[in-house]
């Protein structure tokens, strides 16, 4: 049994490289390209420095307005989508609607957004809510689903209305980890928000596109070092945070 | 007063917990409720308030009938059933006073409540219940800083904070130390004594049981298998309640 699962496995992976193409020699051959692209990014032209960080500003600004929202939406969904606290009818469609919305890429909904309100940050901003929302309420209901019961009852036990029982019995159980969500999101929305500006969503993923194809490597290498730096410092500020709320 | 009239209690998949139980507590009783583990007491307590859903029989406690009524009556009726837990159940997060405020839940405008906002009067009576079991130099601190034996005086106070008429406790002793047994059950005593209040408390320990009782009853295989005052607890009531059969 389990040598024929290693030989299916095996097959199933020879099969992936060859149907991908994968290739090690190819990338061996090709080295010398990334090399020289490189090299040509050498020295980063800073004169583009003002203007890539303006994008960088951009770009977190849409992070987080994007990412505030979303917490906030998420809210009642992340409820009506936890087993124990709603009711069968409304648990079961809430978690496929969460499902449908959370398969979609933050990317794909900026093209939806950038084609219906046109370019800048703001479909940036509507496509990470788009996501964030749904994918926030999945962390918020298994949070939610995970809490300890006794407090739940003891509330309950009072006469509590069911809002009441929430508010006193759930949510100061999950409102630490709800935190901690938002701002392991807002590390990622930070990421994603980068690679937005390619589809003209803002931000400075715009420059970075730009420079690309003006084949300008020293100034888009300036871009792509803003981008690193911005990201470090959003990753470092935010678990310093997440770190003091558990 | 609390009127139990033919309860069954069967509880998924498909165990019977309590087996046709008739039973009628006057006020100012003090019943403790003894019988083994799974013998049917703490479901017994949990169906008084319907945290657990009675399968059949009725339940009516200080008037108001609890089995039957729509959510809004099943919430008057228990805010005026206190209830002590064999865990605690504070919110840990919280602060004791926030705890013991939660047993106003019933009694403040909910919109409010929501907003985590409590008339004075409230946090008056809360910082009341707070003192009568001795605790409220404690009233700022995190519920989780607290020891087991603080933690359980808290929630005697938030029951407190019902102004109930009948106070239920599942086994309020068995996670703490023994030496604390005789605290916690010593301020359930004085509260039967000096506010009159009717409790029932499960117990499992005997000794316990029979000092603080005021009629026992003995629960077995979900059935009342002794009811009595406790001088009537013979060796033979015993073997009856915890025997081996």
């Amino acid at each position: 049994m389990r040598r024929a699962t290693l030989f299916v496995g095996l097959v199933v992976f020879a099969w992936l490289l060859w149907d991908t193409g994968a290739d090690p020699t190819r990338l061996l051959r090709g080295a010398p390209w990334i090399l020289d692209f490189l090299r040509r990014m050498m020295p980063p032209d800073l004169a583009v420095l003002p203007a890539a960080l303006t994008g960088a500003v951009k770009t977190v600004e849409i992070a987080l307005l994007g990412t505030a929202v979303a917490a906030v939406l998420a809210l009642p969904l992340g409820f009506l989508s936890a087993r124990n606290v709603a009711p069968a009818p409304v648990f079961y469609p809430a978690r496929v609607v969460l499902n449908f919305f959370r398969s979609v890429d933050t990317l794909v909904y900026a093209l939806i957004f950038v084609a219906a309100v046109g370019l800048g940050p703001f479909p940036g901003v509507l496509a990470v809510i788009a996501y964030t929302t749904t994918s926030l309420a999945k962390l918020y209901s298994e949070a939610i689903e995970g809490i300890d019961p006794g407090p739940v009852d003891a509330v309950t036990a009072t006469g509590a209305t069911r809002l009441q029982v929430l508010r006193y019995g759930v949510l100061p159980q999950v409102l630490p980890l709800f935190l901690s969500y938002v701002l392991y999101r807002l590390e990622t929305n930070i990421r994603a928000a980068t690679v937005l500006g390619f589809v003209g969503a803002g931000g400075i993923g715009f420059y970075l596109q730009t420079y690309l194809r003006m084949i300008d490597y020293p100034a888009a290498s300036t871009a792509l070092l803003v981008t690193i730096v911005m990201v470090m410092v959003v990753d470092a500020l935010s678990s310093r945070l997440r770190a003091r709320l558990v | 007063m609390i009127e139990v009239a033919g309860l069954r209690v069967v509880l998924p998949p498909a165990v019977l917990a309590v087996d046709g139980v008739d039973l009628v507590i006057r006020p100012g009783e003090f019943v403790v409720i003894l019988g083994r583990s799974g013998a049917g007491k703490t479901t017994f307590l949990r169906a008084i308030n319907r945290l657990v859903e009675p399968t059949a029989g009725s339940v009516r406690v200080a008037g108001r009938p609890v089995t039957g009524a729509d959510p809004a009556a099943l919430r008057a009726a228990r805010r005026q059933i206190g209830m002590v837990f064999q865990q605690f159940n504070l919110v840990r997060r919280a602060s004791v006073l926030d705890n013991v405020l939660a047993g106003r839940l019933g009694y403040v405008p909910t919109l409010s409540s929501l907003l985590g906002r409590f008339p004075t009067r409230d946090r008056d009576l809360a910082l009341d219940c707070l003192s009568q079991v001795g605790l409220s130099h404690l009233a700022i601190r995190r519920a989780d800083t607290l020891s087991g034996g603080e933690q359980q005086r808290v929630a005697i106070a938030r029951a407190l904070a019902q102004a109930p008429a009948v106070i239920l406790a599942d086994e309020p002793t068995a996670s703490l130390d023994p030496a604390l047994t005789t605290d916690i059950m010593g301020i359930l005593q004085s509260i039967n004594t000096e506010r009159g209040l009717t409790l029932v408390v499960s117990q499992h320990q005997l000794e316990t049981a029979l000092a603080y009782a005021s009629r026992i009853v003995g629960f077995r295989a979900g059935r009342v298998a002794f009811d009595g005052p406790p001088a009537a607890v013979t060796a033979a009531v015993v073997d009856a309640i915890y025997g081996a059969r």
